[in-house]
């Protein structure tokens, strides 16, 4: 079943069409994690028992996240000849009166969320039009796809399948022009030609500090040594998001495809898929896809016939933060603990058993595949000036819309809270947003106007990191918040470096004793040098970015600590202690 | 035999050519400028853990802060070793590790040549280890013998014999006890006859060798010599094992075998 | 001493192979079929793969998802992700531990029945506050939510 050539893959494609958009009725249940949790399994069975019942010609077909997890669990049906149709919030007892509505040819409106009629296909160019010429009546009610508000400003390059596609379906996959940028590498390009239309696209490592890709790829192709290592990193970390995750369970093969170019670009011939312990349905996948790209060729030896080699292998981590940090996550692999050390030497020169090593995000590698086909130029066209292409999010806090977005770089802190998430619920003000999980720092909304991008974001004293948005409205206290990101981080600190391993458990302290009633007046100093100096002592990044979010906080919401201190007060009502003491020196 | 490359570098103005491999801190001894270190040790591989011996380097345009003992020279890079950021960070670890172990003399030592006071804002712990690694690595790279190593992550992460109990590998050589900065480790030998129960019950009687933090209790053995009890018991059996001896070998104390 | 499977620790190690680079895995393996890293197998492991005891005891403490002790025959899983503790994650994990007289650092109630987990996303945030007990998951869990989402545990 070795695909050798275009035309074979071309045939895989044609299949994968016929499997996306069949002739007869579809209905694709989203079952990534968050919608499992809450219970889009039990509607999946629900539906296959109603359908049978009935004896409705209809497939029901499990698809990954489409990312409107406050809408969950969603069910899209796909009726031949007409719009698409996204229903929301669909329980176990709402299915017979959907599939009797399905039945009859039209839609349950009570449950409808929006219609899409034409569905762009990012690689393949065009679009599908899931209805050709007059829209029945009864599909003409719900909104479309493209003029809903939380769609409406994103654009998905990374996320281009996580909804759409059977996550264990490679032939889905290819359908929508997966593979074709492997094959378009490997038998069109030379490795150095890839490792130049990747760092003309202007793509950064999506978490960290946004290392450009392009000049990680050359350092390490460059380097000495004919055994190299590549290795995909999907370890989130930050607590309460989920992208990654929601990534590696609706669309394994687009991590692969871009770990395989990388390789191919760099010269490696084994790579590692590291994921963080957790992710058992996300290894599941990634397993299965593993196996189906093996059969099919995509990996082993002479991939597509181009001469070029290639395994991989699935490495699950013991559950450490630190590991997402690039030697601790080494280490990792190596069967040690996640200790890290300092760098030079860089893991481009001297990383997995000393052998020059490229460790890319997962997000990042998703998007290779579409700098390969869709080019440099058209990549770096979406952004702003330093920061090209788009983004993946979790919205997630007080938000109406809480969800899995992707957006261009740039785009402001405001379109994405109200435009995309809605605004906050119940018409509460906007307190801050914060940006980078425990290595950012929380956004205040005076800057509500802030372009979201790398530079910007690290000029407010925030981060980028994997893409978490938390939004917080006024019952949010941010010393409070601190407190939870100093103790989250305390609990991670490998404990290796003295300013980490003392020093964050010493600032957690100082907050604790602020959050109790018990702060001095001069433990804001006090935190301000100790934060100042971990910064610049700490030996990793989990050390140098801890200090980042107390240090933000102090920056736009002194004055809350200062309550707290001064007055023994929390005006946010959430530090017990302080409330049910009495006010007052 | 082939010469190996040489490296040219300046730390604090002046210039010095190490061979390639070479870390600053060594260099840095090479001119006799002092970098003060906790966690480092000539006879050991860097850990790069205590960021005491941390300088200012400058590479290709760019500056770092980085620890000197694990950070090998390279052609034309400028060190620096005590800039006021460098000075800063060194009196924090020290400030915070007098938090730690305020009794240690070594800090105590540092503490009063680098003008750093104890600071009386925390409540702080006042334990010896201060998880430089410098006994591990010890046991692992010298004596070979891997009887112990980190538990556990982050504050809590120290030193330990395995579930924190009596280590069974453990020889009683005691390198451990002779490495360790701060004093952390408490050895002693039990004199003749006397008694002791370890933590795990096992009563040991002297001559014997405890040492507490690894629950370790070993009888020692006597010459069949001169009396006189010379190592371990279990010690001497590892290395007649380890190095093919006959059974006999350590029946009679090095003195006895040397006269 | 509890006597434990040997086969089943060979199956185990054989999969992964007598390599240091296999220690997480086998170590994740005993840990999902065994509930908990018990001190016969990990001496058993160490001798097998022949690496020192004290290494193996240094991975199995430093990584979060291993456990020395048993855990309990019900596990909570309790969200600590950024936008759970927003929503009052803190109160719940310290309900939780007052109704199961659970003192300070304990994870595991006297009788097993229960062990209490943070974990830091279950990946439902549109649900905050999450806790997820074996296979079950709750959402918008507040502190007066708590008692009565136990209760259908406490009677098995």
């Amino acid at each position: 079943m070795k695909v050798s050539n275009r035309k074979d893959l071309e045939k895989l494609k044609r299949e994968g069409m016929a499997s996306l958009f069949p002739g007869t009725i579809k209905i694709m249940v989203g079952m990534a994690t968050c919608c499992l949790a809450k219970g889009s399994d039990r509607v999946m069975n629900a539906l296959e028992n109603e359908i049978k019942k009935r004896g409705l010609k209809a497939s029901v077909v499990p698809v990954g996240c489409i990312g409107l997890c406050y809408k969950e669990p969603t069910i899209e049906v796909i009726q031949p000849g007409k719009p698409k149709v996204t229903y929301g919030e669909i329980t176990p007892d709402k299915v017979p009166q959907i599939v009797e509505a399905i039945a009859q040819g039209g839609v349950k409106r009570e449950w409808v969320l929006y219609r899409t009629d034409r569905e762009k296909l990012l690689l393949n160019g065009g679009a599908h039009a899931y209805c050709s010429g007059k829209i029945s009546v009864l599909f003409k009610g719900p909104h479309e796809y493209s003029d809903i508000p939380f769609f409406k400003k994103q654009l998905k390059i990374v996320l281009r399948n996580s909804g759409y596609i059977n996550p264990e379906s490679i032939e889905e996959y290819v359908a929508r022009g997966g593979y074709f940028s492997l094959l378009k590498a490997l038998t069109k390009m030379k490795p150095e030609e890839v490792i130049s239309e990747v760092t003309r696209a202007g793509l950064r490592g999506r978490s960290g500090g946004g290392f450009p890709t392009g000049v990680k790829w050359l350092s390490c192709s460059k380097a000495e040594g004919k055994k190299k290592y590549i290795i995909c990193n999907i370890s989130e970390g930050d607590p309460g998001i989920g992208m990654h995750k929601s990534l590696l369970e609706s669309d394994p093969h687009s991590i692969l495809e871009g770990l395989i170019i990388g390789a191919y670009a760099i010269g490696a011939k084994e790579g590692y898929i590291y994921i963080s312990s957790g992710y058992a349905l996300g290894v599941k996948r990634m397993e299965k896809a593993i196996k189906g790209a093996k059969i099919y060729g995509f990996l082993g030896k002479n991939i597509l016939n181009s001469g070029f080699d290639f395994t991989v292998k699935v490495k699950e981590g013991g559950g450490a933060y630190v590991c997402g940090e690039e030697t601790a996550l080494i280490k990792s692999i190596e069967g040690e603990w996640g200790e890290p050390r300092q760098r030079p030497p860089y893991p481009a020169e001297s990383g997995l058993w000393g052998k020059p090593t490229v460790i890319n995000n997962v997000e990042t590698l998703a998007n290779i595949p579409v700098i390969i086909t869709r080019g440099a130029r058209w990549f770096s066209s979406i952004g702003s000036e330093k920061s090209k292409g788009t983004k993946v999010f979790s919205l997630v806090g007080e938000v109406n819309r809480v969800g899995l977005i992707e957006v261009p770089m740039g785009i402001t802190l405001k379109e994405i809270i109200y435009d995309i998430g809605g605004g906050i619920p119940k018409g509460k003000a906007l307190k801050a947003v914060q940006a980078g999980g425990p290595a950012g720092g929380c956004i205040p909304k005076k800057l509500i106007n802030l372009p979201v991008d790398y530079e910007s974001l690290a000029q407010v004293g925030s981060a980028m990191s994997s893409g978490g948005l938390i939004v917080m409205d006024g019952k949010t206290c941010m010393v409070d918040v601190n407190k939870y990101f100093l103790s989250f981080l305390e609990g991670e600190s490998c404990g290796k470096c003295t300013p980490c391993r003392v020093g964050v458990r010493r600032m957690r302290e100082i907050i604790t004793d602020i959050c109790e009633g018990k702060g001095k007046r001069e433990d804001v100093p006090l935190l301000e040098r100790m934060a100042r100096l971990i910064k610049e002592g700490a030996l990793c990044n989990l050390g140098k970015t801890a200090p980042n979010p107390i240090l933000a906080s102090l920056r736009y919401f002194r004055d809350e600590y200062l309550v707290h201190i001064r007055d023994r007060k929390c005006p946010a009502g959430v530090c017990r202690p302080i409330r049910t003491r009495s006010i007052g020196k | 035999m082939m010469a190996k490359k040489m490296v040219t570098l300046r730390i604090d103005g002046r210039d010095i050519g190490v061979p390639k491999g070479t870390t600053i801190l060594e260099a840095a001894r090479k001119l006799d400028i002092r970098i003060p270190t906790l966690c480092y040790h000539e006879a050991l591989t860097p850990y790069g853990g205590c960021r005491l011996c941390l300088v200012e380097v400058t590479r290709n345009g760019v500056t770092q802060i980085v620890s000197s003992c694990g950070y090998e020279v390279a052609d034309g890079i400028e060190v620096k070793t005590e800039t006021d950021m460098v000075l800063e960070i060194r009196r924090f670890v020290i400030e915070l590790l007098l938090t730690e172990a305020p009794e240690a003399k070594v800090l105590k030592d540092l503490a009063l040549e680098m003008g750093v006071k104890a600071p009386k804002r925390f409540k702080a712990r006042n334990e010896l280890c201060i998880a430089c690694g410098q006994c591990i690595r010890a046991c692992r790279e010298i004596v070979g013998v891997s009887a112990i190593d980190f538990a556990k992550r982050g504050y809590e992460k120290k030193a330990a014999s395995p579930f924190f109990e009596r280590s069974q590998e453990c020889i009683g050589c005691g390198t451990c006890f002779t490495i360790c900065p701060t004093g952390a480790i408490t050895l002693k030998d039990l004199a003749e006859g006397e008694k002791t129960v370890l933590p795990d019950g096992i009563e040991v009687t002297g001559p014997a060798r405890i040492i507490d933090n690894w629950k370790v209790g070993l009888e020692m053995k006597r010459c069949k010599q001169c009396g006189e009890p010379f190592a371990p018991q279990f010690q001497l059996e590892y290395f007649t094992k380890k190095v093919k001896l006959p059974e006999d070998f350590f029946d009679v104390c090095m003195q006895c075998r040397a006269l | 001493m509890e006597s434990f499977d040997q086969s089943a620790i060979d199956l185990i190690i054989g999969k992964y192979g007598k390599r240091e680079e296999s220690l997480i895995s086998i170590l994740r393996d005993i840990q999902s079929q065994f509930g908990c890293l018990p001190k016969e197998v990990l001496q058993y492991v160490s001798q097998k793969v022949d690496l020192p005891l004290s290494k193996i005891f240094c991975i199995a403490t430093f990584y979060s998802s291993f456990s020395l002790e048993p855990r309990g025959k019900n596990l909570i899983s309790v969200c600590q992700g950024t936008a759970c503790h927003v929503k009052n994650g803190e109160q719940v994990v310290n309900k939780l531990a007052h109704e199961l007289k659970l003192s300070a650092g304990e994870k595991t109630t006297a009788d097993r029945a229960f062990s209490v987990e943070k974990v830091r996303c279950i990946g439902c945030c549109s649900m905050a506050s999450a806790v997820r007990i074996n296979q079950d998951t709750y959402g918008q869990v507040t502190r007066n939510s708590v008692d009565k989402i136990l209760k259908k545990y406490r009677k098995t």
